[in-house]
């Protein structure tokens, strides 16, 4: 079946097997491997993209759903060389271990702060509930994410006894 | 996923009905996805057509009227979640509602699709049913109006007829206001199936349980009264429920927390 | 490699420094093996046991091989390679028998993965099913069926394992240190209890992945998400009867291991379809199911442990015995029960110790190493049964620790001597309970139990941990200088997440005293192209590969000032260095640029002197040696890490729900190279401990299926699983022979994090827990005193805590 859609700004037109979700057509038809699959059974978030502004499991939508859709991807996310504000604010704070679950969790902040610029702790942890990570405890994200919004006091520091 | 079958999206309910029709037992409809697909993926199911409900006009239409609140089948649980008029209208549907899952699945979930897979884990189905909830059947040769108490058949199974498909939910008027309060007992804090959930909703004096994992369907009490004492209503909760021992829990647990919430909840929902 | 520099004078070890792989992490730039596609290349399914033991009667594959795009079928029947890393005892497909649910019997490769889907189910299997023996307890019953009726004939490392023919013992590890009998005698309390935890999936967020070509002339190419480049080499060749020369193996970004990427997974698989397709390289990817039961899990444990107490409290005796349940295959397991036989008594001090440490063979998916080595699961039992015995003796249980404490003078139980250096675990201890205000609550938490009704609960526990690896393990650090004077780092050493190339590029800026921009390290590794390193396991890491980056430092230093020497006409021994050049030292404005150097210095007539400047460090573990079979005695420890969990905890006593109100961890690191690394291990290791205390472990029923091999029923902690308040605190005293004086601590965060809990759980509510994970059920059941629930192996007759506690006050 025939699907056009934009990705990261970009209007693409391809045939896609009706069969396959958006996770893979994204990753096998347009190249865009920045999106992981954790577990294919939406448990895990880690293939988290943007459709039309709401954070989506990607792995649970069929690229023939997403006809006409806009979508937004982590290869999107910075724009030319410059890292965009959320994915600096993962740096300073060591928010990335392995990076598996690092564009799923990127996409779900990104949603949250387009419609709660300043959210509470709690609200982080709401947002980023559907997205698993196993290296970093969460902590070093939450963080990240309440110092970008203002709230460095949020922020932990390694204590020397 | 890696099973292949044919998409339909018929663009108008007709198209759709016609549609279901045609495919007969070949279809499965397709709302948010949550479930259909990871079992397509998993080989526990294998359509070899799947009809996408969600793009006919009106499809997605969340609406009040006379008749109360009205929801097409592709309304999301997000979407019920983002109206400020269900959020003070429905408090007791939204609190069910978001103890559904986590955030992105509630983007895609519907509130439709929660109820016709009618497992016994359905976090809507109390909300729906202690309101006293209808749904609207609607197939090739014409509609019907079915209330949630009588909708859910067994384990995953509805009063759904083949070719039929449940165009919308309708919330009465009249259980506007409605106060309440879901308590879901999980494994961890965050997005799990619950072990048992119980809701109690409380309305001009009349108080009604809506309970999940705990029987093999959702399972509506309305035999509680004001003059009842917590015992006496937990009582009656445990009395219409037949939980299981699983690998989530046992039933013995099961009894005893649905107990303690039937307590707690009738002692605290004002 | 410790010299004894005050933190005010270092640049950057000790110091904030950013991760070298965030930028392409971030950016979805980083490429994964899941994300490589090769051309021509194949895809993978399997076709897997529904049975946990059977007898493969008959494999129909010809339809399978038959239909569109299929391009190699295997079964195990024309295939005879063993694996093993310490016993030999795996087909590469199921061959003869199933030994455990979701063993591959047969493979397909084809141009999709549809087409591999379809051709997978299409292949008929005829089983006999067998009698499955599914509890390890089970397993040493003399009736029990046996899971390797020829273990006696495979090979397997003699001089460290014993397996016991003829029985499902797949290993026995022996310790015997002073005289027990003597020291019970003498005891005043005697107390016996028995621990247990099931298994658990390390769940790293990329499941299992490889591509492998196997090319003309034998030489076969691999791409795989996996942490020891050169232990799947190794492991391949030996499998294979191919030389080194002929195997390539490359790792790029890996997402996450936690152990369970240690060892050789996948590879060999897609080599054998690979060579059956004509070479085309093949990839597998592990669904997340197959992660749970085709790949290894971590080993369940019980651990009875019997313990005499004098009447001052110090211990005198002290009897162990460990029972891990293998599964299917030895795999690291045999290795866990080594490790854990050898440290079984956590970080105290047992005069008199008697240890038999089992590994049990059973018809279930096989165990192997997951971070900690089995130290999460012993310290579970050990540091349970320091709180029972200590409130059994009428003692406060900190204090009982602390009496019982490893200290500067204690023998170790394989008779190593604890000197000042090898760290603090007293101060661990005080300090993590310092920080939750042990033993008291205070007028707050006083005033939230009154409001919420819940009982708020405190617990210590303390945690120790030695890298568990061969007495001989070495590794090799390649530095080589580019053309404007950077330097790039060489290791086979990964880093799948943990931080560890971070804290090498601090240590060689700071060692050469160059700028750390100029520092790069080389993430995909290349077992063609880096140099050796024995396996990125054990929290050697930092510690190894660091001394070695020392070395390659002062190494690539001394070949640049030799050349400097030449240029500048000058004895080496008068030279200095900056970031950029080197300089006479007593006329600074005579030196020569390290970038006019890098690659060949040309003299001003165009002859060239020196060459390409590198730097290699090598450095293999000093002293150790193997243990005695019979006594275990010897030095099997690199380092000690100790470290200990402070926690406070709130209970509804009427449903057993509990919330983690605090944790304070603390770690004797020797020196925390990056703080904030140490902090993301310290948090991000404590949670994956709360997870394996709060709800994971595999769950059989009693024909050994596992029921839940998904996220579905087998959850692991979330955002909102977060304790309320975290805090991480590091002790600093100083390794003698680790890099900047530091150790490592990427294990130890996720010791002991269950312990604490269920101390704190029990303070809080009396409940005594003896089997881990704690689910809310668990705890109501501990609560009220009822039969706790074991759906370990649903219905079996074999309880979690049967045992009773052997509470005796001799006069």
């Amino acid at each position: 079946m025939k699907i056009r859609l934009t990705v990261n700004g970009l209007a693409y037109e391809r045939d896609c097997a009706e069969h396959k979700t958006l996770l893979r057509f994204l990753r096998e038809d347009l190249g865009l491997i920045g999106t992981k699959e954790g577990c294919g059974m939406g448990e895990c978030g880690a293939c988290t993209v943007i459709l039309n502004g709401r954070a989506v499991n990607s792995c649970m939508v069929l690229a023939v759903e997403a006809d006409g859709a806009a979508i937004a991807t982590i290869e999107g996310e910075a724009s030319g060389p410059s890292l965009s504000d959320i994915q600096k604010a993962f740096q300073r704070n060591h928010a990335v271990q392995c990076g598996f679950c690092t564009a799923g969790m990127v996409m779900s902040v990104k949603e949250l702060l387009s419609t709660t610029p300043g959210p509470s702790v709690d609200q982080v942890k709401d947002a980023i509930e559907g997205n698993f990570c196993r290296c970093t405890g969460y902590t070093q994200i939450i963080e990240a994410v309440m110092e970008l919004t203002g709230h460095p006091e949020t922020k932990g520091e390694l204590e020397h006894v | 996923m890696v099973y292949e079958f044919r998409y339909l999206a018929p663009k108008t309910a007709a198209e759709l009905a016609a549609t279901l029709d045609d495919v007969k037992s070949d279809g499965k409809l397709l709302a948010g996805g949550t479930d259909l697909i990871p079992n397509i993926r998993n080989g526990m199911l294998k359509p070899r057509v799947v009809v996408d409900i969600k793009k006919y006009e009106g499809a997605g239409r969340l609406a009040f009227g006379s008749d109360g609140l009205t929801m097409g089948p592709a309304v999301t649980i997000n979407d019920l979640l983002r109206s400020k008029d269900a959020r003070e209208r429905y408090p007791v549907l939204c609190s069910c509602a978001h103890e559904l899952a986590s955030h992105q699945i509630r983007n895609r979930a519907t509130v439709a699709g929660n109820v016709v897979n009618a497992s016994p884990c359905s976090d809507m189905a109390p909300a729906l049913l202690c309101l006293g909830a209808r749904a609207v059947l609607r197939s090739a040769t014409g509609e019907r109006v079915v209330p949630f108490s009588q909708f859910f058949a067994g384990v995953k199974k509805t009063v759904l007829a083949q070719g039929e498909f449940l165009s919308m939910i309708v919330v009465p008027a009249e259980s506007a206001g409605t106060s309440g309060n879901y308590l879901k007992l999980k494994r961890i804090a965050g997005h799990d199936l619950g072990i048992v959930g119980v809701l109690m909703t409380r309305q001009d004096g009349r108080i009604r349980f809506g309970v999940s994992s705990a029987a093999p369907t959702p399972v509506l009490v309305d035999t509680v009264s004001e003059k009842d004492d917590p015992d006496e209503a937990a009582r009656k909760v445990l009395a219409a429920v037949l939980p299981i021992s699983d690998v989530r829990g046992t039933k013995e647990y099961r009894e005893h927390m649905i107990g303690v919430y039937a307590r707690r909840l009738f002692t605290e929902v004002k | 490699m410790f010299d004894d520099i005050d933190a005010s004078e270092l640049s950057y070890v000790g110091k904030k420094a950013d991760r070298p792989d965030m930028l392409e992490k971030l950016t979805g730039e980083a490429v994964f093996v899941s994300d490589m596609e090769m051309p021509g290349m194949l895809h993978v399914q399997l076709k897997k046991s529904p049975y946990a033991r059977a007898r493969i009667k008959r494999i129909d594959a010809v339809k399978a091989a038959a239909m569109p795009g299929v391009r190699a079928v295997v079964t195990g029947d024309e295939l005879d390679y063993h694996i093993g890393l310490y016993i030999v005892d795996k087909y590469i497909l199921a061959k003869g028998e199933v030994r455990h649910y979701g063993e591959a019997v047969a493979a397909v490769a084809a141009e999709t993965l549809e087409q591999a889907r379809a051709a997978a189910e299409a292949i008929r299997v005829d089983y006999e099913p067998l009698t499955p023996v599914l509890h390890h307890m089970d397993a040493l019953k003399p009736d029990a069926p046996l899971v390797h009726p020829d273990l006696g004939t495979y090979s397997y490392i003699q001089a460290v394992f014993t397996p016991k023919p003829g029985t499902n013992i797949a290993n026995h590890t022996k310790l015997r240190k002073g005289d027990v009998d003597k020291g019970f005698e003498e005891s005043s309390f005697i107390v016996e209890r028995e621990y247990s935890c099931p298994s658990v999936q390390h769940v790293p967020m990329e499941t299992h992945v490889a591509i492998v070509q196997w090319g003309r002339g034998d030489k076969v190419s691999i791409w795989t998400s996996a942490q020891s480049p050169f232990t799947v080499r190794n492991l391949f060749c030996h499998a294979f009867g191919l030389p080194h020369i002929n195997v390539r193996v490359q790792v790029p970004y890996v997402g996450g291991g936690f152990g369970g990427k240690a060892g050789i997974g996948v590879e060999p698989l897609c080599a054998v379809l690979s060579r059956k397709a004509g070479g085309k390289p093949v990839k597998f990817q592990a669904s997340r199911e197959e992660e749970f039961s085709l790949l290894p899990c971590r080993s369940a444990l019980t651990y009875r442990i019997k313990t005499g107490v004098s009447s001052e409290g110090k211990i005198l005796a002290q009897h162990m015995t460990m029972y891990w349940d293998s599964g299917a295959y030895a795999d690291y397991a045999v290795n866990v029960t080594r490790a854990s036989g050898y440290s079984a008594s956590g970080p105290y001090e047992i005069p008199n110790a008697w240890i038999d440490a089992y590994t049990i063979y059973t018809n279930k998916p096989y165990g192997t190493a997951y971070r900690g080595f089995g130290h999460v699961e012993f310290h579970w039992a050990i540091e349970r049964h320091m709180e029972l015995v200590a409130s059994a003796i009428g003692m406060d249980p900190l204090a009982f620790r602390i009496k019982n404490a490893l200290k500067p003078g204690s023998i170790t139980l394989t008779g190593e001597r604890i000197l000042p250096s090898t760290g603090n675990v007293v101060k661990c201890i005080e300090e993590a309970a310092r920080r939750i205000n042990y033993g008291r609550l205070t007028d707050e938490e006083k005033a939230r139990e009154r409001k919420t009704g819940w009982k708020i609960g405190k617990g210590v526990a303390a945690l120790q941990k030695a890298p568990a690896m061969p007495s001989y393990t070495a590794t090799a650090v390649v530095l080589k200088m580019n053309e404007d004077g950077s330097v790039l780092v060489n290791l086979s050493l990964t880093d799948y997440g943990q931080g560890t190339y971070a804290s090498i590029r601090q240590i060689v800026a700071e060692r050469l005293g160059f700028s750390i921009e100029k520092i790069k390290v080389a993430f995909e590794n290349d077992t063609d192209r880096d140099p050796y390193d024995w396996q990125t396991v054990a929290s050697k890491g930092l510690l190894m590969s660091g001394n070695a980056a020392i070395l390659a430092a002062e190494d690539m230093l001394k070949n640049a000032y030799a050349v400097a020497a030449e240029v500048l006409h000058a004895n080496p021994r008068d030279l200095g260095h900056d970031a950029d050049r080197v300089f006479l030292k007593h006329h600074p404005d005579h030196g020569v640029a390290f970038a006019a150097m890098a690659v060949g210095y040309a003299l001003p007539n165009g002859s060239g002197i020196g060459g390409p400047i590198i730097g290699v460090g090598r450095y293999i573990a000093q002293g150790l040696s193997n243990l005695n079979k019979e006594t275990g005695e010897g030095n099997p420890a690199l380092d000690w890490t100790f470290g200990a969990h402070g926690m406070i905890v709130e209970v509804n006593e009427e449903t057993g729900e509990y919330r983690v109100l605090k944790v304070a961890s603390i770690y004797d690191v020797g020196r925390a190279v990056n703080p904030d690394i140490v902090r993301g291990q310290a948090i991000g290791g404590m949670i994956q401990g709360l997870g394996t205390a709060i709800c994971e472990g595999y769950i059989y029923d009693q024909q050994g299926r596992l029921l839940n091999p998904s996220f579905t029923d087998n959850k692991i902690p979330t955002a909102k699983d977060l304790p309320l308040e975290i805090e991480c605190a590091v002790v600093e005293t100083p390794q003698i022979d680790g890099p900047y004086g530091a150790r490592g601590v990427g294990e130890h965060s996720m010791i002991s994090v269950a312990p604490a809990l269920g101390n704190a759980i029990q303070k809080a509510t009396g409940a005594e827990l003896m089997h881990m994970p704690m689910r809310f059920e668990d705890v109501w059941r501990a609560i009220g005193k009822k039969e706790p629930v074991d759906n370990w192996i649903t219905k079996s007759p074999v309880g979690s805590c049967r045992s009773a506690p052997e509470l005796r006050k001799r006069d």
